[in-house]
C-alpha cells in the first residue's frame, strides 16, 4: 500500500476508518478492520508511522503527532466497538425465538379461601389493637354452654345442634369458649379475635357439619353499645366495601345482652334487592351483642365496673360471598380446580 | 311463626305493612316473609327462644303498641270467682306444676266453629276441628296460654291429679300412639289412670268428640324443664310444649281459662259452671325486680334517653317502674319471669341485672338511634397466639412451594380412621356419640386420610398431578389436640415441553426436607397405610418422632400417591439466628464417584464424609446414581459433588485435590466395592 505521507492524507485515513467502523456489526468484520489498521505486519497505522522519513523535515513533528492521534483514535474506537459487540452477544443477539410460545408451566400453590378470609379478618382486628386467641375444638359443657349462660335443659341449646363425644365432651359449636377461657385467665382490658373450626349436627345443602367462625371480644371499663356499633361499622367497611351499610336487629344469644343480628347491604345487589337476599337488600352476616353480665361475673370480672361486646361471623360464608362459591360443602372437597383459582 | 295482620289489628292500630315490618324488625321480631291472603296479610316472624310472650297475637301487638306509641286493646275477659265447680283437682308437686286452673262448661254442643274463628285459625295454618278444640287453639294463639279440653264425662271420678307417671304406665295420646311412660314424665291422671301428658298432648280416651256435652278446660303452668325433658324423652314437639318449655305466663292461666269458657258459652251454646278451681303455689314470686339508673343506662348505650321515654317504654312493656334516686325500682311482668327462672335458687328469684333492663329500653329506642363510636382503650392487647401465626406463615410457605391447601372434615369413617397410624404416640380415637352419619363418626388421629381422599377426588376428575396440603388439629381420646401438617403428591405434568416433571418418593422428599429444620432424619419403617419399603418415620433433632412419610398403600389409585405428616411444631421456623457471612473468594467444585454395594445407605456416606470433613468444605451432596453398564452386579456408582470455599483466601486446585484425596481414600476404604468383595 502506498500512501502519501502528508497531514492531509492522515485526516483522510481517519475519515475512511470511521466509515469502515460504522459498517461493522459482528466480531469477524471487527477483526478484519483491526488487522487492516493495527496489524503488526501490514497495518495502515504502522505504515503511516514508517513513512515519517518521507515527510519534509519541517513537517515531521506535526505529521508524527497526527499519526499518533490517529492511532489512539483507532485503538479506542475498536475497543469501544468490541465492548458493544460483546454486550449485544450476551443479550438477545441474533436468535429467532417465537415469543408467543407458552412458558414452561409452573404450578403455583394456593392458601384455602376460608383461611384467606380468616387472615384478612384477623388483620383488620390486629390493626385495631386486638390479639389472636385460640382454644381446643373438643370442649366441655362448661366452656361451650354453662359459662356462656346456656342453663342446662334450656331451649337455647336446641339451636346449637351439638355433636357430643362418647367420652362426655363435645365438639365446640362456636368459638365462644375461647372467650370464656380468656376471661378466666386474664384481667381487662381485653381485646381478642378468635378464629377456628366449629361443629354442628347439621348437614344439608346450606349447612356443613364443620365450619369456621371468627369472633371478637372487647372488655374494659366504659365500653358502650355505641362502641360495638362503631367497631362493626369499621369492620364491615374494611371487610366488604367502604359503601357497605349495616343495620342492627335486636335478637337473642344467651351470652350477650342486648344482642343484635347484623345485616349488611347485600353484596350482590348493593341493596337494591335480588334473589340472593330475597329482594330485601339486606344480608344477615354477623351475630353481636354486649357481653351478658352473668358471663363476666362467672369469670370473676365485676360487671358493675366492666362492660364489653362480642361478635362473630362465619368465615365460610364470607368466602362463599367473596369468591362466588354456591355450596359450602364445595369448600371442603379439596377440589384443586376450584382452590387454585383463589389467589387473592 | 305466623301472625295474621287482621288478628293483630283487633288489639292495636297498625301502620301500613311496610312500616309494620320495619318496626317489628327493629324491635327484635324479625319478619322473614309476608304472605298476602284474601283480605289479610300473614307475617312470618322469627321469635327468639327468650320471647315466648311474643308467640301469640297479643304479645306481638304489645310490641307494636310500644314501638309505635299507640294503645293496646285487651280482649274482654270475665272476672273469675274461685270455687270447686264440682270437680277435684290436686297437684302432687307444686315445683312441677305451680298452677292448675280448671273451669267446667256444661251443655256444650260440639259442632263447627263460626266462620270468623275458623278463618282466624286457617290464616295462620291451624286446621279447624270443632268449636271446642278451635276455641282452645284460638286462645293459645291469642294469649299464649296452652289449654286442654277434656270430655268431663270420661274423666273417672271427675277428679284430676297432676303427678309423675309410674314406671311402665302407658297412655294413648290424641294422635293414636301408645306411649310408654316413666317417672320422668308428668301426667294428668283421673281416679283410674293417666289421661294426658302434662303440657304436651291430651289422651285419646278423654278427647272431646261429637257426643261431648260437659267440658273441663285445663289452663295450667307446668315447669319449663319438666315439659322439656318429657317431650324430649318421648320425641314429641307440640304447640303447647314449645311454649311451656320456654315459659308461659303463670298469672295468665285464670284469664285464659275464663276467655275460653265464655267463648264456648257464646259459640257452642255452653253454660259456664260457677267456681273456677285454682290450685296455686301461693308463695312463689313471678315478678323479678331490679334497679335501673338513668345515667348508667345512657353510659351503657352511648345514647341520650329521657326519663319520660324510659317510663313510657317500661309501662308499655308491662313493667312497674317506681322512681327512686337517679332512676327506678322496676318490677318485671309475670309473662317475662322466665328470664330469671333458670337462676332461681331455693325458690328465690334473683335480682335482675341492670343490663336486662338496658336491653328492654334500648331495643325500643332503636339501635339505629345509637351513635357509632370506638372503644377508648389506649394500649394494644398483649400478645397474639403463636399457633395462629405459625400456622399462617407455614401455610403461605407451603403454598409457595406449589401446594394447594385443602380443608377436610375433622371426622371420618372408622375405616379411614384406621387407615393410617397417628404420629401421636398411643393415640386412641375420639368417637362422636351422635354423628351426622357413619362416615363422620371418628375424630381424626392423622391428617392423612382426609388428604388422601381429597387427592382421590381430584384423580377422579382427571387431575394429572396433585400437590395438596392441610394444616389442622388431630385428636386423641386422652385430650391431646395437636396441630399437624399433612402433604400429599402424585402424578406428573407430562408434556415434554414442560420437561416432564413427575412425583416420586425423592421428588416429594425434597420439599419436606426444605420444611424441616437441620438435624432432622428419616428412618425406614413399616407404617400403617404406606407401601412396605417405601416409608419412613421422621425424627426431630432430638431423636423424637415428629412425622411419617411414604408411598400410600392403596391399589385403587389412578397413579401412586406420596404422603407426609408432621407436627406443626417440628417445622415452625426457629428463632432468627445470625447469618454466616458468605466468603468473598471464589468457590472450587469437585466430584468423587464411588462404586459401592447397592444396599449401602446414603446416610452412611454422609457420615463418613462428615467425619473427614475439612473446614474449607462448605457443602456436598448427591450428584447422581448409576447402576447400568459397567457397574458390577450388586453395586452402584454414586457421584458426589463437593464445593470448597475459604473465608480468608482463594483455594488452590492443589489444596482441593488433597482434601478430596482424603475423602476419597476414606470412602474407598469404608465402602469401596473392591474392598468389599475382598472381605
Amino acid at each position: 500500500m502506498s500512501s502519501r505521507a502528508t497531514i492531509e492524507a492522515v485526516a483522510e485515513h481517519r475519515q475512511r476508518f470511521d466509515q469502515q467502523l460504522a459498517e461493522v456489526s459482528d466480531p469477524a468484520a471487527w477483526d478484519a478492520v483491526r488487522v487492516e489498521w493495527l496489524g503488526r505486519k501490514r497495518g495502515l497505522v504502522r505504515d503511516l508511522l514508517s513513512a515519517i522519513g518521507k515527510v519534509d523535515a519541517d513537517q515531521r513533528s506535526q505529521y508524527g503527532q497526527a499519526v499518533n492521534a490517529l492511532r489512539q483514535h483507532v485503538e479506542a474506537s475498536l475497543e469501544e466497538l468490541q465492548r458493544r459487540l460483546e454486550e449485544s452477544a450476551a443479550g438477545s443477539s441474533v436468535q429467532n425465538l417465537d415469543v408467543t410460545l407458552p412458558g414452561r408451566a409452573i404450578r403455583s400453590g394456593a392458601v384455602h379461601p376460608v383461611h384467606r378470609v380468616i387472615e384478612e379478618i384477623v388483620d383488620i382486628f390486629r390493626s385495631l389493637g386486638y390479639s389472636v386467641a385460640e382454644g381446643p375444638e373438643i370442649e366441655d359443657d362448661y366452656h361451650n354452654f354453662a359459662a356462656l349462660n346456656f342453663p342446662a335443659d334450656h331451649p337455647a341449646r336446641d339451636e346449637q345442634d351439638t355433636l357430643f363425644t362418647r367420652d362426655g365432651r363435645l365438639l365446640r359449636t362456636h368459638t365462644s369458649p375461647v372467650q370464656v377461657r380468656t376471661l378466666a385467665s386474664r384481667k381487662p382490658p381485653i381485646r381478642i379475635v378468635c378464629p377456628g373450626r366449629t361443629y354442628r349436627n347439621d348437614n344439608d345443602l346450606r349447612h356443613s357439619p364443620m365450619f369456621h367462625q371468627v369472633e371478637c371480644l372487647a372488655v374494659a371499663e366504659g365500653i358502650t353499645l355505641g362502641d360495638l356499633k362503631g367497631t362493626l361499622e369499621y369492620f364491615v367497611k374494611q371487610l366488604f366495601t367502604k359503601d357497605t351499610r349495616m343495620r342492627l336487629r335486636p335478637s337473642y344469644f344467651p351470652f350477650t345482652e342486648p344482642s343484635a343480628e347484623v345485616d349488611i347491604t347485600c353484596p350482590f345487589c348493593q341493596g337494591s334487592g335480588c334473589r340472593t337476599c330475597s329482594e330485601s337488600g339486606w344480608m344477615e352476616i354477623l351475630g353481636s351483642g354486649m357481653v351478658d353480665p352473668r358471663v363476666l361475673a362467672a369469670q370473676g370480672i365485676d360487671p358493675d365496673r366492666y362492660s364489653g361486646f362480642a361478635y362473630g361471623l362465619g368465615a365460610d360464608r364470607v368466602a362463599m360471598i367473596r369468591y362466588g362459591v354456591p355450596n359450602i360443602r364445595q369448600l371442603f372437597e379439596g377440589d384443586v380446580r376450584l382452590l387454585r383459582q383463589v389467589t387473592s | 311463626m305466623l301472625f295474621s295482620r287482621q288478628w293483630l289489628g283487633d288489639y292495636v292500630d297498625l301502620p301500613d305493612t311496610e312500616e309494620l315490618v320495619e318496626g317489628l324488625t327493629r324491635v327484635g321480631l324479625n319478619v322473614e316473609g309476608v304472605d298476602v291472603q284474601e283480605g289479610d296479610e300473614v307475617l312470618d316472624l322469627e321469635v327468639t327462644p327468650n320471647r315466648p310472650d311474643c308467640m301469640n297475637h297479643l304479645g306481638v301487638a304489645r310490641e307494636v303498641a310500644v314501638r309505635f306509641d299507640t294503645e293496646l286493646r285487651m280482649p274482654e275477659i270475665a272476672e273469675a270467682e274461685r270455687g270447686d265447680a264440682g270437680i277435684e283437682i290436686s297437684v302432687e308437686d307444686l315445683d312441677d306444676c305451680p298452677r292448675y286452673v280448671g273451669v267446667v262448661v256444661d251443655n256444650v254442643t260440639v259442632g263447627p266453629s263460626p266462620e270468623w274463628l275458623a278463618r282466624r285459625l286457617t290464616s295462620i295454618g291451624v286446621r279447624p276441628i270443632n268449636n271446642v278444640v278451635d276455641v282452645t287453639n284460638f286462645v293459645l294463639w291469642e294469649m299464649g296460654q296452652p289449654l286442654h279440653a277434656f270430655d268431663l264425662d270420661t274423666v273417672a271420678g271427675a277428679s284430676v291429679r297432676v303427678r309423675r307417671a309410674q314406671k311402665n304406665e302407658t297412655l294413648t295420646t290424641l294422635d293414636g300412639v301408645e306411649r310408654k311412660l316413666d317417672p320422668g314424665v308428668l301426667v294428668i291422671a283421673d281416679a283410674d289412670r293417666a289421661v294426658a301428658l302434662a303440657g304436651i298432648m291430651g289422651g285419646a280416651d278423654t278427647e272431646v268428640k261429637e257426643s261431648t256435652s260437659r267440658v273441663l278446660i285445663e289452663s295450667a303452668h307446668f315447669h319449663p324443664t319438666v315439659v322439656r325433658k318429657a317431650a324430649s324423652k318421648l320425641g314429641m314437639h307440640t304447640d303447647a310444649s314449645h311454649r311451656f318449655e320456654r315459659g308461659t305466663d303463670p298469672e295468665g292461666c285464670a284469664g285464659a281459662a275464663m276467655r275460653a269458657a265464655h267463648l264456648l258459652a257464646e259459640f257452642a251454646g255452653g253454660e259456664v259452671r260457677p267456681g273456677m278451681v285454682d290450685v296455686l303455689d301461693e308463695g312463689r314470686c313471678w315478678h323479678p325486680e331490679g334497679n335501673l339508673d338513668l345515667d348508667r343506662l345512657q353510659a351503657f348505650g352511648g345514647v341520650e334517653v329521657t326519663a319520660r321515654e324510659v317510663e313510657r317504654i317500661l309501662a308499655g312493656l308491662g313493667y312497674d317502674a317506681n322512681r327512686v334516686d337517679g332512676g327506678w325500682r322496676v318490677t318485671q311482668p309475670s309473662w317475662r319471669y322466665y328470664d330469671q327462672e333458670a337462676f332461681r335458687e331455693e325458690g328465690e328469684v334473683p335480682e335482675m341485672w341492670p343490663a336486662d333492663l338496658y336491653e328492654e329500653v334500648l331495643r325500643v329506642v332503636g339501635f339505629d338511634a345509637i351513635p357509632a363510636t370506638l372503644p377508648r382503650i389506649s394500649q394494644p392487647d398483649a400478645g397474639s397466639s403463636l399457633t395462629f401465626l405459625a400456622d399462617r406463615s407455614l401455610r403461605h410457605r407451603i403454598a409457595g412451594l406449589g401446594f394447594v391447601e385443602t380443608i377436610s372434615y375433622a371426622f371420618e369413617s372408622e375405616e379411614a380412621n384406621q387407615s393410617f397410624a397417628s404420629i401421636l404416640a398411643q393415640a386412641d380415637p375420639v368417637e362422636v356419640r351422635n354423628p351426622v352419619s357413619e362416615s363422620f363418626r371418628w375424630m381424626r388421629r392423622s391428617i392423612l386420610p382426609g388428604l388422601v381422599e381429597a387427592a382421590r377426588f381430584n384423580q377422579r376428575y382427571g387431575a394429572e398431578a396433585v400437590e395438596l396440603f392441610e394444616v389442622g388439629h388431630i385428636f386423641s381420646v386422652d385430650g391431646r389436640e395437636v396441630d399437624a401438617l399433612g402433604l400429599v403428591t402424585g402424578g406428573e405434568l407430562s408434556t415434554p415441553w414442560d420437561r416432564d416433571r413427575g412425583w416420586d418418593f425423592y421428588a416429594f422428599k425434597g420439599p419436606i426436607e426444605d420444611l424441616l429444620p437441620n438435624g432432622s432424619t428419616f428412618e425406614s419403617a413399616e407404617l400403617d397405610g404406606f407401601v412396605t419399603g417405601a416409608a419412613a418415620v421422621i425424627l426431630g433433632a432430638n431423636g423424637e418422632q415428629v412425622g411419617q412419610m411414604g408411598e400410600v398403600a392403596d391399589s385403587d389409585l389412578a397413579y401412586p400417591l406420596f404422603a407426609c405428616e408432621l407436627t406443626v411444631d417440628s417445622v415452625a421456623r426457629p428463632e432468627p439466628a445470625p447469618v454466616i457471612p458468605p466468603s468473598r473468594y471464589p468457590a472450587v467444585t469437585a466430584d468423587i464417584t464411588l462404586t459401592h454395594a447397592a444396599d449401602l445407605p446414603w446416610s452412611e456416606i454422609e457420615r463418613a464424609v462428615n467425619a473427614q470433613r475439612a473446614e474449607e468444605l462448605s457443602e456436598f451432596g448427591l450428584k447422581d446414581r448409576y447402576d447400568g453398564e459397567g457397574v458390577p452386579d450388586g453395586a452402584v456408582n454414586t457421584t458426589i459433588w463437593f464445593r470448597y470455599n475459604a473465608g480468608d483466601r482463594s483455594l488452590t486446585q492443589d489444596e482441593v485435590n488433597s482434601f478430596q484425596q482424603l475423602i476419597r481414600s476414606r470412602l474407598e476404604e469404608e465402602f469401596g466395592w473392591q474392598a468389599k468383595t475382598s472381605n
